[in-house]
């Protein structure tokens, strides 16, 4: 890479700058395609989804899998509108409660993780009173071989109906792995999954979900 | 005795079938785990100026006259950060 770097540099490596700008600009008028670019929903909410996986495994053999094991997951939660306002008045609609459990209380600390089907959340409460967000929630596969309980446990401040702050912790235990989230702590473990407003500074809060590629009209049903 | 030793024991045994979570979530363990689950703003890869579309990194690139640099993987372009 460096010698491609100093071949730039020195202006010698070979392109068509005049042909390349003819491109961008042609690109610049072609109309995108919506499936990839995926944008949140107009009047709704972003927000940062992280996770972490607070104990449980073997000393790590390796750097790589020391990496894993102390990583800390990035994803967002995408609100629609109507939610947006139910929040706002006071409730959590049980579109987002389903949406929040399935697509983000997943350990995606070791790569991507399998999401929850609709019938493997077990029960699932998340109530919201006088700003202050409590439940509890048990998810489980049907072969019980993964699922995750947890409390839940958050704050909602809203301004006439607009909400200003949402923040959200899962904390419970996780059992089981997918097939690219291999080396799972042996057992139950303990998984914390926090949910904090985005602000719109970090690039990354204009990333789709990854429950929402190839399927957003499913991931805000 | 032995009558309460085996309620207890179901009782046990039912929680654990069950997973009542192990540990209490009260509000300070909520703003620490808030606060401890963030990105190290000192992350190397968090100081690279990324464009999400490439696209849009041509275009600028073309206008900077600079090189883009791309990462390239399968996958969730926020899976693995």
């Amino acid at each position: 890479m460096k010698e491609r770097l100093r071949e730039y540099d020195l202006g010698a490596y070979p392109f068509d700058q005049a042909k390349l700008k003819a491109e961008v600009d042609r690109a610049g008028t072609q109309k995108k395609d919506a499936r990839y670019t995926l944008r949140p929903p107009e009047n709704g909410l972003v927000v940062r989804v992280h996770a972490k996986v607070l104990g449980g495994y073997e000393p790590a053999k390796t750097p790589s899998r020391e990496l894993f094991q102390n990583a800390i997951s990035r994803d967002n939660l995408w609100i629609t509108s109507a939610e947006h306002e139910a929040l706002g008045a006071g409730r959590v609609p049980t579109s987002l409660q389903h949406r929040l459990a399935r697509f983000h209380l997943v350990d995606n600390t070791r790569g991507e993780p399998p999401m929850w089907k609709k019938d493997e959340i077990r029960q699932m409460d998340l109530n919201l009173k006088d700003g202050v967000l409590t439940g509890t929630v048990r998810l489980e596969t049907e072969d019980g071989k993964r699922g995750y309980e947890a409390s839940l446990r958050g704050r909602v401040l809203s301004e006439s109906g607009k909400v200003k702050q949402f923040e959200l912790v899962a904390l419970g235990e996780f059992f089981g792995e997918g097939t690219y989230t291999r080396n799972a702590p042996e057992g139950r473990f303990p998984l914390a999954v926090t949910f904090q407003l985005a602000d719109g500074n970090d690039i990354a809060d204009d990333v789709a979900p990854q429950g929402a590629r190839g399927w957003l009209d499913g991931y805000l049903r | 005795m032995k009558r309460l030793i085996l309620v207890f024991g179901l009782l046990v045994g039912w929680a654990s079938l069950h997973g009542v979570p192990a540990e209490e979530l009260s509000d300070q363990r909520c703003k620490d785990l808030l606060t401890q689950l963030q990105p190290g703003e000192d992350a190397v890869w968090r100081t690279i100026p990324w464009k999400l579309s490439v696209l849009d990194a041509r275009r600028e690139a073309l206008q900077q006259d600079k090189p883009i640099f791309i990462w390239a993987m399968d996958g969730h372009p926020l899976g693995c950060t």
